[in-house]
């Protein structure tokens, strides 16, 4: 019995953070949840804000949920599954598993709720092969923007350069088409030499430790590609380290905050930045169109720029 | 010694049970989502793989170890089932092979511990990484995913409506509770967490019931991650982290006790249960994942802290 009372104390403690759920939120205010990865990185914050404020413009009731954990696709299906149970009128997601999440993507669309998927896409095959229909995709075109940061390595390393590439984690699309277009950049440049590409999971610390050993492995090492800003940020660290800061020459991806300042503080030669909170507001609107029997593109690419130093704000 | 603690799990299910509806009443009362059968079957479904878990991790606890390998060991046979569906191999073989490695990893868990007497925190410590490692090397650190439908059946199959995940949840608990409070195994666990000295003594085979915990442990894990690869229709190496803690948490709001020797399969399913259903009523109440970590946290410590003022003081 004490433990029940100690219960409604916890729930009761809660139930304040819920009333942007309560009744106030007025008669005929559509409901659109977003779904993200995480809400602890810059980048999907970003992607909160944008949609926030597309959704008080246009009188939505907006509700975005995440995992605790950026990889938790089961986690993240059990949120999808919750929220239909809500009534939500329209679904946008960030995917955490390009194929993972279909089946939950599958109910939600059975109980008759439309899709939008964010920043992330979902496999094609995994779809077809599930009849999922998708109502329209909002992201960056990363394999471009791969293909941007390649080609500014050419540029500044005038053609001749031994590169190490830390990857994402595979299977992720985003990485992957990253990563593709990087490659692809450099078969036009003969002199530049891919020596060594792996995985340090999306994350700083194992930026920094495998760019380390990297560096032991290949002392000759001229730049680096990260797919994403923070294990390029971890490798700069690494490069400090090593007390090789300069000589090899570092380029990110998302650029955020950090990245800009590593570019203008000269530690890193240029990221790739993304508009997550574009794609918010692009998928918000969306929806609303949507629900409103509209017909909206089936593939939405927001701007995507590279960011070197000057530009970096 | 063990009587009477399997006496005060009695007592402590009942708090549990009561901890349980006093949730669901409260999360009925904010909000008309909660409490409609598709709902309650959505709650069956998503805590059946961290029940699963936690009904083997239970049988660990009872007999004062601990295994933190279980995650990994859900991806490892994830991975394993899913490369031979994939290979062409039917279901049951497929499912076969998956327990087959959770047990194996399992048994490696067991024999370190009473045979290379490594404390079970450190075992399984190691398997953790071992089997983690090696589901990412098989797979190359990519999902394995596509499998037909009579295999995803598992996930989406619906008995008179109750979901089939929930449905292996119950014959798993079912099973287990026979066993724990049923049969010689069970006293002989019980036993060997209450006082391990007293049972060896006793003439209990110490080292054979003590390595097959791991074994069900195991099992249980390979169990969960064969449901957990038919819902997601994919197996990912990077499945299944942090599961461990979920399964601890759920068997230490239940009552059981980490010091072992007492605590009961039902008592298990009951914290499960209550995690699966804050964690829902928290997603319907649209309130933030931050905020469900330090809910659910204040529950693992106010189950376990109500435990200790209940007791009488010589017992703590």
């Amino acid at each position: 019995m004490q433990r029940s009372a100690f219960l409604f104390a916890v729930a009761a403690m809660a139930a304040p953070g819920c009333n942007r759920d309560g009744p106030a939120a007025g008669p005929a205010r559509p409901r659109v949840a977003l779904v993200v990865k995480t809400l602890n990185s810059p980048f999907f914050i970003d992607m909160q804000k944008g949609a926030q404020e597309a959704a008080g413009r246009l009188q939505v009731d907006l509700v975005v949920q995440a995992a605790e954990r950026e990889i938790d696709v089961e986690r993240q299906m059990q949120i999808v599954e919750n929220l239909v149970q809500t009534g939500v009128k329209a679904l946008a997601i960030a995917p955490s598993g390009s194929r993972e999440i279909v089946p939950a993507l599958v109910k939600a669309s059975a109980a008759g709720v439309p899709v939008i998927v964010v920043d992330t896409q979902v496999d094609a095959a995994a779809a077809a092969e599930a009849g999922l229909k998708l109502a329209t995709f909002i992201g960056s075109d990363n394999y471009e923007g791969g293909r941007l940061a390649g080609r500014h390595l050419v540029e500044v390393t005038g053609g001749k350069a031994r590169v190490g590439i830390l990857e994402g984690i595979p299977g992720h699309e985003t990485g992957d088409s990253r990563l593709r277009g990087f490659r692809d950049a450099l078969k036009d440049a003969p002199g530049v030499a891919v020596v060594a590409s792996q995985t340090a999971n999306w994350e700083r610390d194992q930026g920094y430790s495998v760019f380390q050993n990297m560096l032991q492995a290949h002392r000759d090492l001229d730049a680096v590609f990260a797919c994403n800003d923070m294990m390029a940020l971890g490798a700069v660290e690494a490069i400090a380290a090593a007390g090789r800061t300069g000589q090899v020459r570092v380029f990110g991806f998302d650029a955020v905050d950090d990245a800009r300042k590593a570019i203008e503080a000269g530690s890193m030669v240029a990221s790739v930045a993304q508009f997550p909170s574009e794609m918010g507001r692009v998928a918000v609107e969306s929806a609303v169109r949507i629900l409103k029997g509209e017909n909206v593109p089936e593939d939405q690419r927001v701007r995507i720029e590279l960011v070197g130093k000057g530009a970096a704000r | 010694m063990s009587r009477v603690g399997r006496a005060l799990a009695g007592g402590r299910e009942l708090g549990s049970l009561a901890g349980l509806a006093g949730l669901c009443g409260l999360l009925f009362a904010l909000t008309p989502h909660f409490l409609t059968v598709p709902n309650l079957l959505n709650v069956l479904e998503q805590t059946s793989i961290n029940a699963v878990i936690a009904v083997g991790m239970t049988f660990v606890i009872l007999s004062g170890g601990i295994d933190l390998s279980v995650g990994s060991i859900v991806a490892l046979s994830g991975v394993a089932l899913a490369e031979a569906l994939q290979a062409g191999w039917p279901p049951l073989a497929a499912v076969l092979a998956g327990a087959g490695v959770g047990a194996l990893a399992g048994l490696l868990n067991g024999l370190l511990i009473t045979r290379g007497r490594l404390p079970p925190f450190i075992a399984t410590l190691g398997m953790m990484s071992v089997a983690r490692g090696l589901a990412l090397l098989v797979t190359d650190g990519r999902p394995v995913s596509g499998f037909d439908a009579g295999f995803r059946s598992l996930a989406t199959a619906r008995v008179l409506l109750v979901p089939a995940p929930a449905l292996v949840t119950a014959v798993v608990c079912l099973a287990a509770q026979f066993v724990l409070a049923r049969t010689r195994f069970g006293r002989y666990v019980y036993a060997i967490g209450g006082n391990e000295e007293a049972a060896r003594l006793s003439g209990v085979a110490v080292r054979f019931h003590k390595t097959a915990v791991y074994v069900l442990s195991g099992l249980a894990s390979a169990l969960a991650a064969t449901i957990l690869t038919a819902r997601l229709n994919s197996a990912q190496p990077i499945a299944g982290i942090m599961y461990e803690l979920d399964a601890i948490a759920a068997a230490v709001i239940g009552g059981t006790s980490l010091k072992g020797g007492s605590g009961t399969v039902a008592g298990t399913l009951i914290g499960a249960l209550i995690m699966g259903v804050l964690r829902n009523g928290l997603n319907l109440l649209g309130i933030s994942s931050f905020l469900q970590q330090v809910v659910i946290g204040l529950v693992i410590i106010g189950a376990v802290l109500l435990d200790a003022l209940l007791k009488s003081p010589d017992e703590r």
